[in-house]
């Protein structure tokens, strides 16, 4: 909401956050700067802003949990472009609930060029990466010299090139964790030993003092009716119904309360860019049947063997 | 092991033992060892890369007096190539008319053209960097054993850039015998050993489930083994690799209503499978590529007699039936029929929508209006339930028995394989057993002898 927003400053950054900049050396250094200023000032002094590298982010293993906000692609002339594997240490390093913010060059008709996403394959790449609440913000149209330069960068021929911003959103829980549910008859009794109850509600199951007197009422103390057996607390084993991992569910319902909603998140997350076989970037010849990346091409492939042919000299 | 490499496998190691107890080697000869890699069918020899060399990249000229052919395709100028579906419709169909003054070339309805197509540069770029092949350089070709013809569709000297663009096929889906010559130039233990598996007797269902079933192309299966492709030796590039096989079209224009021009109605093939690239048809989209306002932009092409031959009598109407681009042989039939004068033009028409997929819509209400064509047409996504053209011939079987009963009519049906041949047949049945009295036997066979007679023709594509 607009009223969020001018509480929070631009980027939605609020004083005292933990903030991490990532960018790419495509952007000028002076706009790095000028970005890192800006948010500097808006968490205050005592809080330092970190600045990654977007090749670095992997390597520098930062503690998990640990910033509020992430902004990534953000620095004016950025051509960096977001994978799973990237916006899962996103995600990693994020606080639950934490936002991440990112802006990546994007193309308009789905096709051949395997290098640059579309806008619907970048939101999918963010909600496969463990983010949820995925969400464009906004487009943004490149001037012709702009979409050149980055055409040239991507190697990429076509005219349809925009710069999308996306939000998303670390869940709120962190996996493991727990939390007491508020249930309002848990709470402590109060000095009557029962929960306070609403007097008109009361009188509504009073018996009248005439109720009383009436000889065919017959009164019982209902706590008279359980014997030694029903007084004994059950053993939480057996109220349990067969969870929905039992019951063979491999889809967790939408407001899990069993855990199997994590247990698939976790799973999601570890079968990410970790495979069975760690073959992913080779190729579909060489990938498992389970591999999440069946039906791309090698991993640059094509990259690795030039590197190599600038040291061979034609036969 | 399934399918013929099941059967053909032990057979052929079978008869090998066969032939060698009737006919054993003579002494000092041994069977070469399958870890012998045999010599390539030519070699490749780069000029220098400074003298001069004529512009190999023209396209060849037809040979005078005589028709274009294979060997001497005709290379047409594209005077339009236009959409005729909807935006909005899945499928781009175009329909593309070609120049062909000066050319020799002579068609009639039912005829067909030869197209043979080329990679797209983006491809071709692509394969010389994984071969790390220079596309400027010339170079000739010559044959290991000797009086082996040249291959006659290269030029010499050639280019690499011709070699990839307009002679290997690198778009095809590569075959078990692709897998095997390969594994000879790998320096990658890890890729040599899948290259062995996807040529071994017992890997062909994984190699079935690795390039068939998707329709992996020669390209992508090299992209998955850099380092085996990085390292084959140019002179086995024919090889591994098969030449473009030119495509058929029904030419869908008449020489009599457009002299000295051809038009062919083309739809682009683009499906997707589990790669993540949509496959596309190698000659279809080129085609439609193809922008005769960007310059001149030609086409090798030339012509081939057509299976289906109409009536000569001007009196003997003609029954026509033709869904989706099917209707191409017709529109060229109907184009010479009306220019000739013949009257009696059916034509059945089926297509998904009104407003998206019927093209040459206006050609044929024209024709109607003017009593020189009766139309029916089937759109069979317009309404709830699927109407079909088989469903409009059976609507219309008294029309069509008289047709075929006083009038002698001929049956025509082109179009895509699959289920429609057999629904339209089985619709005519059914009007010569209503209409015509006959008994389901008596108008299977009625049927098949009007196939015998060349009164009823069919050519289906898939």
């Amino acid at each position: 909401s607009q009223v969020f927003a001018a509480e929070m400053g631009e980027y939605g950054v609020a004083p005292g956050q933990r903030v991490a900049i990532v960018w790419d050396s495509s952007s000028p250094v002076e706009a790095l700067k000028d970005l890192v200023d800006k948010v500097q000032a808006l968490v205050g002094a005592d809080n330092r802003v970190s600045v990654e590298n977007v090749n670095q982010l992997p390597q520098s293993a930062h503690k998990e949990s640990s910033f509020d906000v992430i902004l990534s692609g953000m620095v004016p002339g950025s051509r960096a472009q977001h994978s799973v594997e990237l916006l899962a240490e996103v995600a990693r390093i994020l606080k639950p609930g934490g936002r991440v913010l990112l802006k990546e060059p994007v193309v308009t008709e789905s096709g051949e060029n395997g290098k640059i996403k579309t806008a619907a394959k970048l939101l999918t790449t963010l909600t496969l990466s463990g983010l949820v609440e995925v969400k464009e913000l906004q487009k943004e149209v490149l001037t012709p010299e702009e979409a050149q330069s980055v055409g040239e960068h991507l190697g990429y021929q076509g005219n349809d090139l925009l710069i999308i911003q996306i939000e998303g959103r670390k869940p709120n829980f962190e996996v493991g964790s727990s939390s007491q549910l508020k249930l309002s008859f848990a709470k402590t009794p109060g000095p009557s030993g029962k929960p306070s109850v609403d007097p008109t509600a009361a009188k509504l199951w009073t018996l009248s003092a005439n109720d009383m007197n009436d000889e065919g009422m017959d009164l019982l103390d209902s706590d008279e009716l359980l014997d030694s057996e029903d007084l004994k607390k059950p053993d939480p084993s057996s109220l349990r119904a067969p969870s929905c991992k039992e019951m063979g569910k491999k889809k967790a319902c939408k407001n899990c309360t069993c855990g199997l909603a994590e247990e698939l998140e976790q799973e999601k997350k570890s079968s990410q860019p970790k495979s069975a076989c760690g073959n992913c970037y080779l190729g579909d010849a060489f990938r498992c049947a389970s591999c999440p990346y069946l039906g791309m091409p090698a991993f640059k492939p094509g990259e690795k063997i030039l590197l190599q042919e600038n040291q061979l000299h034609d036969a | 092991m399934q399918g013929p490499d099941a059967v053909v496998d032990p057979w052929l190691m079978a008869l090998w033992d066969k032939i060698l107890a009737l006919y054993p080697l003579p002494p000092g000869l041994e069977i070469i060892s399958p870890d012998v890699r045999l010599p390539p069918k030519y070699t490749l020899h780069y000029l220098p890369e400074d003298s001069p060399h004529p512009d190999s990249d023209l396209l060849q000229l037809a040979a005078p007096q005589a028709a274009p052919c294979e060997l001497h395709p005709f290379s047409a100028r594209v005077v339009s190539n236009q959409r005729v579906t909807a935006q909005s419709h899945f499928q781009d169909v175009r329909l593309i008319e070609f120049d062909i003054a000066g050319s020799g070339i002579t068609f009639s309805a039912g005829d067909v053209v030869m197209i043979r197509p080329q990679n797209c540069p983006e491809d071709v770029q692509q394969f010389c960097q994984l071969l790390r092949l220079e596309p400027h350089r010339h170079f000739v070709l010559e044959p290991t054993e000797p009086g082996t013809p040249l291959p006659p569709l290269l030029p010499q000297p050639c280019t690499i850039q011709y070699l990839v663009t307009h002679y290997l096929d690198i778009s095809c889906v590569p075959r078990r015998s692709f897998f095997e010559l390969l594994a000879y130039f790998s320096t990658n233990e890890l890729e040599r050993e899948k290259l062995q598996e996807f040529s071994s007797a017992q890997g062909q269902e994984e190699l079935y489930s690795y390039c068939n079933r998707p329709r992996r192309t020669t390209l992508e299966a090299l992209w998955d083994f850099p380092h085996t492709t990085c390292a084959i030796p140019a002179d086995y590039l024919l090889d591994l690799i098969p030449h473009i096989r030119p495509r058929a079209f029904s030419i869908a224009s008449s020489m009599l209503a457009h002299p000295e021009r051809m038009q062919i109605l083309v739809a682009v093939v683009r499906y997707k499978t589990r790669l993540s690239k949509p496959r596309r048809g190698l000659c279809s989209t080129w085609l439609a590529s193809l922008n005769p306002e960007q310059g001149d932009v030609r086409v090798p092409l030339w012509v081939k007699k057509g299976g289906m031959k109409f009536p000569a009598d001007p009196a003997t109407p003609v029954i026509m039936i033709g869904p989706g681009t099917g209707v191409a042989p017709f529109r060229a039939a109907i184009q010479e029929r009306v220019a000739l004068g013949h009257r009696g033009n059916c034509l059945f028409f089926g297509c998904r929508h009104k407003s998206k997929d019927f093209y040459c819509q206006t050609e044929w209400e024209e024709l109607v209006t003017k009593g020189l064509l009766t139309l029916f047409t089937a759109f069979s996504r317009d309404q709830e339930e699927k109407v079909y053209v088989q469903h409009r011939i059976q609507e219309n079987g008294r029309l069509v028995w008289e047709l075929l009963s006083s009038g002698n009519a001929h049956v025509y049906l082109a179009g895509n394989a699959k289920e429609m041949p057999a629904a339209v047949a089985k619709a005519l049945q059914l009007v010569l057993q209503l209409e015509g009295g006959l008994s389901p036997s008596e108008a299977e066979e009625h049927l098949t002898a009007l196939e015998r007679s060349q009164r009823f023709q069919s050519e289906t594509w898939s």
